[in-house]
Protein backbone atom coordinates (compact mmCIF):
# COMPACT_ATOMS: atom_id res chain seq x y z
CA UNK A 1 0.00 0.00 0.00
CA UNK A 2 2.82 2.40 0.83
CA UNK A 3 3.43 4.27 -2.73
CA UNK A 4 7.45 4.92 -2.67
CA UNK A 5 6.76 9.04 -2.35
CA UNK A 6 9.69 11.29 -1.76
CA UNK A 7 8.59 11.43 2.00
CA UNK A 8 8.93 7.48 2.53
CA UNK A 9 12.38 7.75 0.53
CA UNK A 10 13.38 10.05 2.94
CA UNK A 11 12.59 8.29 5.87
CA UNK A 12 14.37 5.53 4.53
CA UNK A 13 17.46 7.09 4.15
CA UNK A 14 17.25 9.73 7.55
CA UNK A 15 20.58 7.78 9.15
CA UNK A 16 22.76 11.26 8.26
CA UNK A 17 19.73 13.08 10.07
CA UNK A 18 19.62 11.17 12.93
CA UNK A 19 23.26 10.79 13.85
CA UNK A 20 23.34 15.10 13.00
CA UNK A 21 20.37 15.02 15.67
CA UNK A 22 22.03 13.28 18.31
CA UNK A 23 24.83 15.54 18.02
CA UNK A 24 22.41 18.08 18.99
CA UNK A 25 21.83 19.85 15.85
CA UNK A 26 17.83 21.61 16.07
CA UNK A 27 17.78 21.75 12.38
CA UNK A 28 18.15 17.84 11.95
CA UNK A 29 15.94 17.44 14.86
CA UNK A 30 12.85 19.48 13.09
CA UNK A 31 13.58 18.12 10.23
CA UNK A 32 13.10 14.06 11.74
CA UNK A 33 9.83 15.68 13.38
CA UNK A 34 9.14 16.85 10.13
CA UNK A 35 9.25 13.28 8.33
CA UNK A 36 8.09 10.85 10.96
CA UNK A 37 5.18 13.13 12.55
CA UNK A 38 2.61 11.99 9.96
CA UNK A 39 3.50 8.71 10.64
CA UNK A 40 3.51 8.63 14.14
CA UNK A 41 0.41 10.46 14.21
CA UNK A 42 -1.57 8.03 12.14
CA UNK A 43 -0.41 5.52 14.27
CA UNK A 44 -1.79 7.12 17.01
CA UNK A 45 -5.25 7.73 14.84
CA UNK A 46 -4.97 4.10 14.29
CA UNK A 47 -4.26 2.99 17.94
CA UNK A 48 -7.06 5.78 19.73
CA UNK A 49 -9.42 6.26 16.66
CA UNK A 50 -9.17 10.02 18.05
CA UNK A 51 -8.24 13.09 16.68
CA UNK A 52 -7.03 14.86 20.06
CA UNK A 53 -5.47 11.72 21.74
CA UNK A 54 -3.49 10.66 18.67
CA UNK A 55 -2.23 14.31 18.60
CA UNK A 56 -1.29 14.54 22.01
CA UNK A 57 0.40 11.70 21.78
CA UNK A 58 2.15 12.09 18.72
CA UNK A 59 3.28 15.90 20.18
CA UNK A 60 4.55 13.95 23.55
CA UNK A 61 6.39 11.57 21.30
CA UNK A 62 8.25 14.11 19.31
CA UNK A 63 9.16 16.36 22.75
CA UNK A 64 10.81 13.14 24.41
CA UNK A 65 12.36 11.89 20.65
CA UNK A 66 14.04 15.42 21.11
CA UNK A 67 14.92 15.43 24.29
CA UNK A 68 16.55 11.89 24.39
CA UNK A 69 17.96 11.48 20.78
CA UNK A 70 21.49 11.76 22.42
CA UNK A 71 21.02 8.71 24.03
CA UNK A 72 20.14 6.32 21.14
CA UNK A 73 22.78 4.60 20.78
CA UNK A 74 22.33 2.66 17.24
CA UNK A 75 20.96 5.06 15.07
CA UNK A 76 19.80 2.23 12.23
CA UNK A 77 17.27 1.18 15.12
CA UNK A 78 16.09 4.74 14.82
CA UNK A 79 12.41 3.86 13.74
CA UNK A 80 12.09 1.25 16.33
CA UNK A 81 13.31 3.44 19.02
CA UNK A 82 10.95 6.37 17.86
CA UNK A 83 7.74 3.54 17.67
CA UNK A 84 8.82 2.31 21.25
CA UNK A 85 8.19 5.73 22.44
CA UNK A 86 4.89 6.22 20.39
CA UNK A 87 3.39 3.24 21.96
CA UNK A 88 4.19 4.38 25.72
CA UNK A 89 2.76 7.10 25.12
CA UNK A 90 -0.38 5.89 23.48
CA UNK A 91 -0.72 3.55 26.52
CA UNK A 92 -0.09 6.35 28.72
CA UNK A 93 -2.82 8.29 27.02
CA UNK A 94 -4.94 4.80 27.26
CA UNK A 95 -4.13 4.23 31.05
CA UNK A 96 -5.45 8.48 31.93
CA UNK A 97 -8.61 7.95 29.52
CA UNK A 98 -9.52 5.26 31.78
CA UNK A 99 -8.73 6.61 35.03
CA UNK A 100 -10.73 9.85 34.39
CA UNK A 101 -13.70 7.87 33.04
CA UNK A 102 -14.89 10.93 30.46
CA UNK A 103 -16.51 10.49 27.98
CA UNK A 104 -15.00 11.73 24.61
CA UNK A 105 -17.69 14.35 23.04
CA UNK A 106 -17.25 12.76 19.69
CA UNK A 107 -18.17 9.84 21.41
CA UNK A 108 -21.61 10.86 23.35
CA UNK A 109 -22.38 13.17 20.19
CA UNK A 110 -22.58 10.54 17.27
CA UNK A 111 -20.90 12.88 13.86
CA UNK A 112 -21.83 10.54 11.78
CA UNK A 113 -25.87 10.52 12.78
CA UNK A 114 -25.92 14.77 12.29
CA UNK A 115 -22.68 15.67 9.80
CA UNK A 116 -23.19 15.30 6.20
CA UNK A 117 -20.91 13.40 4.08
CA UNK A 118 -17.13 13.72 4.82
CA UNK A 119 -16.57 16.22 1.68
CA UNK A 120 -13.85 17.56 3.23
CA UNK A 121 -11.79 14.76 3.56
CA UNK A 122 -11.64 14.46 -0.39
CA UNK A 123 -8.56 16.34 -1.13
CA UNK A 124 -8.15 14.59 -4.05
CA UNK A 125 -10.82 16.21 -6.04
CA UNK A 126 -10.32 15.49 -9.56
CA UNK A 127 -11.23 11.79 -8.27
CA UNK A 128 -14.64 10.82 -8.20
CA UNK A 129 -16.31 11.98 -5.88
CA UNK A 130 -18.96 8.90 -4.95
CA UNK A 131 -15.79 6.55 -4.88
CA UNK A 132 -13.83 9.18 -2.39
CA UNK A 133 -16.77 8.62 -0.33
CA UNK A 134 -17.32 4.93 -0.35
CA UNK A 135 -13.39 4.97 0.48
CA UNK A 136 -14.08 7.11 3.74
CA UNK A 137 -16.85 5.12 4.65
CA UNK A 138 -14.89 1.64 4.37
CA UNK A 139 -11.55 3.07 6.38
CA UNK A 140 -13.93 4.33 8.54
CA UNK A 141 -15.62 1.17 9.34
CA UNK A 142 -11.93 -0.04 8.99
CA UNK A 143 -10.71 1.96 12.12
CA UNK A 144 -13.82 0.95 14.17
CA UNK A 145 -13.13 -2.78 13.23
CA UNK A 146 -9.22 -2.28 14.27
CA UNK A 147 -10.84 -0.26 17.40
CA UNK A 148 -12.40 -2.96 18.70
CA UNK A 149 -9.13 -5.69 18.89
CA UNK A 150 -7.55 -5.51 22.50
CA UNK A 151 -4.69 -3.22 22.75
CA UNK A 152 -1.95 -6.36 22.47
CA UNK A 153 -3.16 -6.60 19.15
CA UNK A 154 -4.11 -3.53 17.96
CA UNK A 155 -0.34 -2.46 18.52
CA UNK A 156 0.78 -5.09 16.60
CA UNK A 157 -1.22 -5.14 13.43
CA UNK A 158 -0.86 -1.17 13.07
CA UNK A 159 2.58 -1.64 13.45
CA UNK A 160 2.19 -4.10 11.08
CA UNK A 161 0.22 -3.75 8.47
CA UNK A 162 0.35 0.07 8.01
CA UNK A 163 3.69 1.33 9.46
CA UNK A 164 5.37 -1.60 7.58
CA UNK A 165 7.68 -2.74 10.24
CA UNK A 166 9.37 -6.13 9.94
CA UNK A 167 8.51 -8.51 12.54
CA UNK A 168 12.01 -7.95 14.32
CA UNK A 169 11.66 -4.22 15.01
CA UNK A 170 8.00 -4.95 16.18
CA UNK A 171 9.54 -7.44 19.05
CA UNK A 172 12.31 -5.05 19.60
CA UNK A 173 9.69 -1.86 20.08
CA UNK A 174 7.17 -4.09 22.10
CA UNK A 175 10.23 -5.72 24.05
CA UNK A 176 8.27 -9.10 23.69
CA UNK A 177 9.90 -12.36 21.34
CA UNK A 178 9.08 -12.31 17.39
CA UNK A 179 6.94 -15.03 18.16
CA UNK A 180 4.85 -13.34 20.21
CA UNK A 181 4.85 -10.45 17.94
CA UNK A 182 3.67 -13.30 15.17
CA UNK A 183 0.83 -14.84 17.70
CA UNK A 184 -0.69 -11.65 18.37
CA UNK A 185 -0.43 -10.48 14.42
CA UNK A 186 -2.12 -14.13 13.63
CA UNK A 187 -5.01 -13.47 16.08
CA UNK A 188 -5.42 -10.17 15.30
CA UNK A 189 -6.04 -10.36 11.88
CA UNK A 190 -8.31 -13.25 13.05
CA UNK A 191 -10.33 -11.16 14.74
CA UNK A 192 -10.38 -8.62 12.42
CA UNK A 193 -11.64 -10.88 9.98
CA UNK A 194 -14.65 -12.26 11.76
CA UNK A 195 -15.35 -8.76 12.61
CA UNK A 196 -15.50 -7.79 8.98
CA UNK A 197 -17.35 -10.73 7.95
CA UNK A 198 -20.02 -9.97 10.12
CA UNK A 199 -19.96 -6.75 8.43
CA UNK A 200 -19.68 -8.41 4.83
CA UNK A 201 -16.93 -6.98 4.28
CA UNK A 202 -14.61 -8.96 2.05
CA UNK A 203 -11.85 -8.06 -0.98
CA UNK A 204 -14.73 -9.38 -3.12
CA UNK A 205 -17.48 -6.88 -1.99
CA UNK A 206 -15.21 -4.31 -1.53
CA UNK A 207 -13.93 -4.84 -5.39
CA UNK A 208 -17.38 -4.99 -6.61
CA UNK A 209 -18.50 -1.54 -4.88
CA UNK A 210 -15.53 0.02 -5.42
CA UNK B 1 3.48 -34.14 6.22
CA UNK B 2 6.15 -34.07 9.05
CA UNK B 3 6.20 -30.22 8.46
CA UNK B 4 3.44 -28.54 9.62
CA UNK B 5 4.18 -24.22 10.03
CA UNK B 6 2.83 -22.63 12.78
CA UNK B 7 1.02 -19.40 12.96
CA UNK B 8 4.69 -17.16 13.34
CA UNK B 9 5.47 -19.40 9.64
CA UNK B 10 2.22 -18.37 8.01
CA UNK B 11 2.43 -14.44 9.04
CA UNK B 12 5.94 -14.56 8.30
CA UNK B 13 5.58 -15.68 4.80
CA UNK B 14 2.44 -13.46 4.49
CA UNK B 15 4.53 -10.68 4.95
CA UNK B 16 7.16 -11.68 2.75
CA UNK B 17 9.86 -12.43 5.88
CA UNK B 18 9.78 -15.98 5.55
CA UNK B 19 13.50 -16.86 4.22
CA UNK B 20 15.63 -19.51 2.32
CA UNK B 21 14.67 -22.90 3.47
CA UNK B 22 11.89 -22.04 5.62
CA UNK B 23 10.26 -20.24 2.73
CA UNK B 24 11.04 -23.31 0.66
CA UNK B 25 9.26 -25.46 3.20
CA UNK B 26 6.49 -23.52 3.91
CA UNK B 27 6.18 -23.14 -0.18
CA UNK B 28 6.25 -27.03 -0.44
CA UNK B 29 3.86 -27.38 2.23
CA UNK B 30 1.51 -25.15 1.03
CA UNK B 31 1.11 -26.87 -2.59
CA UNK B 32 -0.02 -30.48 -0.07
CA UNK B 33 -2.43 -28.57 2.12
CA UNK B 34 -5.70 -26.69 0.53
CA UNK B 35 -6.21 -25.86 3.92
CA UNK B 36 -3.29 -23.71 4.54
CA UNK B 37 -3.79 -22.26 0.83
CA UNK B 38 -7.57 -21.32 1.82
CA UNK B 39 -5.91 -19.76 5.39
CA UNK B 40 -3.46 -18.05 3.31
CA UNK B 41 -6.24 -16.69 0.47
CA UNK B 42 -7.94 -15.36 2.95
CA UNK B 43 -5.49 -13.12 4.84
CA UNK B 44 -4.08 -11.96 1.55
CA UNK B 45 -7.85 -10.79 1.19
CA UNK B 46 -8.03 -9.30 4.46
CA UNK B 47 -4.95 -7.47 3.99
CA UNK B 48 -6.15 -6.18 0.59
CA UNK B 49 -8.76 -4.70 2.46
CA UNK B 50 -7.33 -3.60 5.46
CA UNK B 51 -5.07 -1.84 3.04
CA UNK B 52 -8.42 0.72 2.23
CA UNK B 53 -7.79 2.68 5.50
CA UNK B 54 -6.23 5.93 4.46
CA UNK B 55 -4.01 7.98 6.28
CA UNK B 56 -4.89 11.12 7.53
CA UNK B 57 -3.18 14.21 6.28
CA UNK B 58 -1.56 15.86 9.04
CA UNK B 59 0.96 19.30 9.51
CA UNK B 60 3.45 18.44 11.72
CA UNK B 61 3.75 21.70 14.25
CA UNK B 62 6.74 23.21 14.74
CA UNK B 63 8.49 21.48 17.48
CA UNK B 64 12.14 23.75 18.47
CA UNK B 65 12.59 21.90 21.50
CA UNK B 66 15.93 20.37 22.71
CA UNK B 67 17.17 19.53 25.41
CA UNK B 68 18.88 22.49 26.08
CA UNK B 69 16.27 24.75 25.67
CA UNK B 70 13.47 22.77 27.46
CA UNK B 71 15.70 23.25 30.35
CA UNK B 72 16.51 26.53 30.38
CA UNK B 73 12.94 27.61 29.53
CA UNK B 74 11.45 25.11 32.22
CA UNK B 75 14.27 26.75 34.96
CA UNK B 76 13.30 30.09 33.54
CA UNK B 77 10.20 29.96 34.04
CA UNK B 78 9.99 28.54 37.54
CA UNK B 79 8.66 29.94 40.15
CA UNK B 80 12.35 29.55 42.06
CA UNK B 81 14.29 31.29 39.60
CA UNK B 82 11.32 34.06 39.81
CA UNK B 83 11.92 34.47 43.62
CA UNK B 84 15.82 34.44 43.16
CA UNK B 85 15.68 37.09 40.40
CA UNK B 86 13.84 39.55 42.74
CA UNK B 87 15.45 38.84 45.81
CA UNK B 88 18.30 39.57 43.68
CA UNK B 89 17.17 42.60 41.96
CA UNK B 90 15.86 43.88 45.36
CA UNK B 91 19.36 43.37 46.57
CA UNK B 92 20.81 45.01 43.87
CA UNK B 93 18.16 48.11 43.85
CA UNK B 94 19.25 48.22 47.80
CA UNK B 95 23.23 48.55 47.09
CA UNK B 96 22.11 50.76 43.90
CA UNK B 97 20.91 53.44 46.89
CA UNK B 98 23.57 52.63 49.27
CA UNK B 99 26.21 53.83 46.81
CA UNK B 100 24.27 56.55 46.06
CA UNK B 101 23.95 57.78 49.27
CA UNK B 102 27.70 56.30 50.27
CA UNK B 103 25.56 54.42 53.19
CA UNK B 104 28.48 52.79 55.20
CA UNK B 105 27.32 50.04 57.78
CA UNK B 106 30.17 48.24 60.43
CA UNK B 107 29.94 46.33 63.02
CA UNK B 108 33.16 45.91 64.94
CA UNK B 109 33.43 44.47 68.63
CA UNK B 110 29.82 45.44 70.09
CA UNK B 111 29.24 48.41 67.65
CA UNK B 112 26.99 48.62 65.13
CA UNK B 113 27.25 52.34 63.05
CA UNK B 114 25.04 53.06 60.34
CA UNK B 115 26.20 56.12 58.40
CA UNK B 116 25.55 58.29 55.08
CA UNK B 117 28.32 59.93 53.76
CA UNK B 118 32.07 60.34 55.17
CA UNK B 119 32.51 58.67 58.46
CA UNK B 120 33.38 60.89 61.21
CA UNK B 121 36.58 59.90 63.02
CA UNK B 122 35.71 61.13 66.36
CA UNK B 123 34.10 57.36 66.82
CA UNK B 124 37.23 56.09 66.18
CA UNK B 125 39.37 58.19 68.63
CA UNK B 126 37.08 58.09 71.17
CA UNK B 127 37.49 54.20 70.80
CA UNK B 128 41.10 54.60 71.30
CA UNK B 129 41.03 56.45 73.98
CA UNK B 130 39.15 54.14 76.21
CA UNK B 131 41.90 51.75 77.09
CA UNK B 132 44.38 53.71 78.01
CA UNK B 133 45.50 51.81 81.33
CA UNK B 134 42.42 52.33 83.61
CA UNK B 135 42.16 49.44 85.73
CA UNK B 136 38.56 48.58 86.93
CA UNK B 137 39.61 49.57 90.73
CA UNK B 138 41.18 53.09 89.88
CA UNK B 139 37.60 53.76 88.04
CA UNK B 140 36.14 53.04 91.11
CA UNK B 141 38.08 55.17 92.93
CA UNK B 142 37.82 58.17 90.63
CA UNK B 143 34.17 57.73 90.44
CA UNK B 144 33.87 57.50 94.44
CA UNK B 145 36.48 60.62 94.98
CA UNK B 146 34.12 62.49 92.28
CA UNK B 147 31.11 61.36 94.39
CA UNK B 148 32.02 62.24 98.07
CA UNK B 149 33.17 65.30 96.68
CA UNK B 150 29.57 65.99 95.07
CA UNK B 151 28.22 65.11 98.17
CA UNK B 152 29.83 67.74 100.34
CA UNK B 153 29.51 70.50 97.76
CA UNK B 154 25.73 69.50 97.82
CA UNK B 155 25.88 68.69 101.80
CA UNK B 156 27.47 72.46 102.09
CA UNK B 157 25.30 74.62 100.01
CA UNK B 158 22.50 72.69 101.39
CA UNK B 159 23.06 73.75 104.91
CA UNK B 160 23.61 77.40 103.96
CA UNK B 161 20.76 77.47 102.40
CA UNK B 162 19.06 75.93 105.39
CA UNK B 163 20.22 78.08 107.55
CA UNK B 164 19.39 81.74 105.03
CA UNK B 165 16.00 79.85 105.40
CA UNK B 166 15.74 79.57 108.61
CA UNK B 167 16.79 83.11 109.46
CA UNK B 168 14.56 84.71 106.73
CA UNK B 169 11.82 82.61 108.50
CA UNK B 170 12.47 83.43 112.05
CA UNK B 171 12.80 87.03 110.95
CA UNK B 172 9.54 87.81 108.95
CA UNK B 173 7.92 85.76 112.05
CA UNK B 174 8.71 88.04 114.63
CA UNK B 175 8.30 91.29 112.46
CA UNK B 176 5.03 89.83 111.39
CA UNK B 177 3.82 89.13 115.09
CA UNK B 178 4.87 92.44 116.45
CA UNK B 179 2.47 94.49 113.16
CA UNK B 180 -0.03 92.12 114.18
CA UNK B 181 0.18 92.22 117.98
CA UNK B 182 -0.41 96.77 117.71
CA UNK B 183 -2.93 96.15 115.38
CA UNK B 184 -5.03 94.32 117.61
CA UNK B 185 -4.43 96.71 120.71
CA UNK B 186 -5.27 99.58 118.47
CA UNK B 187 -8.58 97.79 117.12
CA UNK B 188 -9.62 96.82 120.70
CA UNK B 189 -8.69 100.27 121.95
CA UNK B 190 -10.96 102.24 119.66
CA UNK B 191 -13.81 100.24 118.87
CA UNK B 192 -16.36 100.95 121.68
CA UNK B 193 -16.56 104.57 121.54
CA UNK B 194 -16.24 105.19 117.97
CA UNK B 195 -19.58 102.72 117.55
CA UNK B 196 -21.10 105.07 120.02
CA UNK B 197 -19.72 108.53 118.29
CA UNK B 198 -20.76 106.32 115.04
CA UNK B 199 -24.34 105.40 116.09
CA UNK B 200 -25.02 108.61 117.93
CA UNK B 201 -24.48 110.38 114.11
CA UNK B 202 -26.54 108.28 111.91
CA UNK B 203 -29.25 108.90 114.48
CA UNK B 204 -28.92 112.76 114.15
CA UNK B 205 -28.54 112.91 110.64
CA UNK B 206 -31.43 110.91 110.45
CA UNK B 207 -33.34 113.00 112.75
CA UNK B 208 -32.39 116.19 110.48
CA UNK B 209 -33.80 114.48 107.32
CA UNK B 210 -36.98 113.35 108.63
CA UNK B 211 -37.39 117.58 109.78
CA UNK B 212 -36.41 118.64 106.82
CA UNK B 213 -38.57 116.04 104.63
CA UNK B 214 -41.61 116.61 107.24
CA UNK B 215 -41.35 120.84 106.81
CA UNK B 216 -41.27 120.50 103.03
CA UNK B 217 -44.11 118.44 102.99
CA UNK B 218 -46.35 120.50 105.10
CA UNK B 219 -45.25 123.84 102.97
CA UNK B 220 -46.39 122.41 100.15
CA UNK B 221 -49.65 121.12 101.41
CA UNK B 222 -50.52 124.68 102.77
CA UNK B 223 -49.28 126.19 99.38
CA UNK B 224 -51.34 123.94 97.27
CA UNK B 225 -54.31 124.00 99.68
CA UNK B 226 -54.34 128.04 99.62
CA UNK B 227 -53.87 127.58 95.81
CA UNK B 228 -56.92 125.78 95.36
CA UNK B 229 -58.95 128.06 97.62
CA UNK B 230 -57.64 130.69 95.82
CA UNK B 231 -59.33 129.14 92.72
CA UNK B 232 -62.28 128.30 93.79
CA UNK B 233 -63.22 131.51 94.93
CA UNK B 234 -62.25 133.07 91.73
CA UNK B 235 -64.34 130.06 90.34
CA UNK B 236 -67.27 130.74 91.73
CA UNK B 237 -67.13 134.94 91.27
CA UNK B 238 -66.93 134.32 87.50
CA UNK B 239 -69.98 132.14 87.61
CA UNK B 240 -72.02 134.49 90.08
CA UNK B 241 -70.66 137.49 87.51
CA UNK B 242 -71.68 135.24 84.20
CA UNK B 243 -75.32 134.66 85.81
CA UNK B 244 -76.03 138.11 86.62
CA UNK B 245 -74.85 139.13 83.15
CA UNK B 246 -77.19 136.24 81.75
CA UNK B 247 -80.05 137.60 84.20
CA UNK B 248 -79.43 141.26 82.86
CA UNK B 249 -79.72 140.17 79.09
CA UNK B 250 -82.90 138.35 79.35
CA UNK B 251 -84.74 141.11 81.30
CA UNK B 252 -83.42 143.80 78.71
CA UNK B 253 -84.73 140.95 75.65
CA UNK B 254 -87.89 140.63 77.95
CA UNK B 255 -88.10 145.08 78.17
CA UNK B 256 -87.82 145.15 74.00
CA UNK B 257 -90.51 142.45 73.51
CA UNK B 258 -92.91 144.48 75.92
CA UNK B 259 -92.59 147.51 74.03
CA UNK B 260 -92.83 146.38 70.27
CA UNK B 261 -96.19 144.37 71.56
CA UNK B 262 -97.46 148.28 72.94
CA UNK B 263 -96.69 149.33 69.54
CA UNK B 264 -98.49 146.70 67.90
CA UNK B 265 -101.74 146.96 69.95
CA UNK B 266 -101.83 150.98 69.47
CA UNK B 267 -101.53 150.70 65.59
CA UNK B 268 -104.16 147.95 65.82
CA UNK B 269 -106.10 149.91 67.96
CA UNK B 270 -105.44 153.04 65.71
CA UNK B 271 -106.13 151.36 62.16
CA UNK B 272 -109.76 149.80 63.69
CA UNK B 273 -110.95 153.38 64.84
CA UNK B 274 -110.36 155.01 61.18
CA UNK B 275 -111.82 151.52 60.26
CA UNK B 276 -115.27 152.48 62.27
CA UNK B 277 -115.03 156.20 61.17
CA UNK B 278 -114.79 155.64 57.18
CA UNK B 279 -117.96 153.37 57.54
CA UNK B 280 -120.38 155.92 59.57
CA UNK B 281 -119.51 158.36 56.92
CA UNK B 282 -120.06 156.09 54.13
CA UNK B 283 -123.47 155.02 55.52
CA UNK B 284 -123.85 158.53 56.21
Amino acid sequence: MHAETLLDIAMMHSDALVERAKQGDQNAQGKLVQLWYKRIYNFGFKFFHDHDLAMEATQKTFISMCKNIASLQDSGRFKSWVYTIAVNYCREETRKMKVSRSLSFDKVWNPEAESSPKWDSASHRHQNPEKQFQQGELSEILQEALAALNEDQREVVIMKEYEGLKFREISEVLNISENTVKSRMYYGLDTLRKILEKKNITKETIHYEL
Amino acid sequence: MSYKPNEGAMMAYLYGELEGSEKGKFEQYLLTSAEARMELEKLKGLRSVLSHVQDKEVIAPPIFIDSNTSKRNSFFQSTTFKTIIGIAASLLLLMMVGKMTDTRVQFSGNEFTMSFGEVRTQPEERVVEVPTGLTANEVQAMINNSLADNNQVVQTSLDESQKKLNESIRMNLVANSKKVDENLKQASLASQEQIQQYVSSLQTGNMEVMKDYFKMTSNDQKQYIEDLLVDFAKYLQQQRNDDLMFMQARLNNLEQNTDVFKQETEQILSSIITNANVKQTTRN
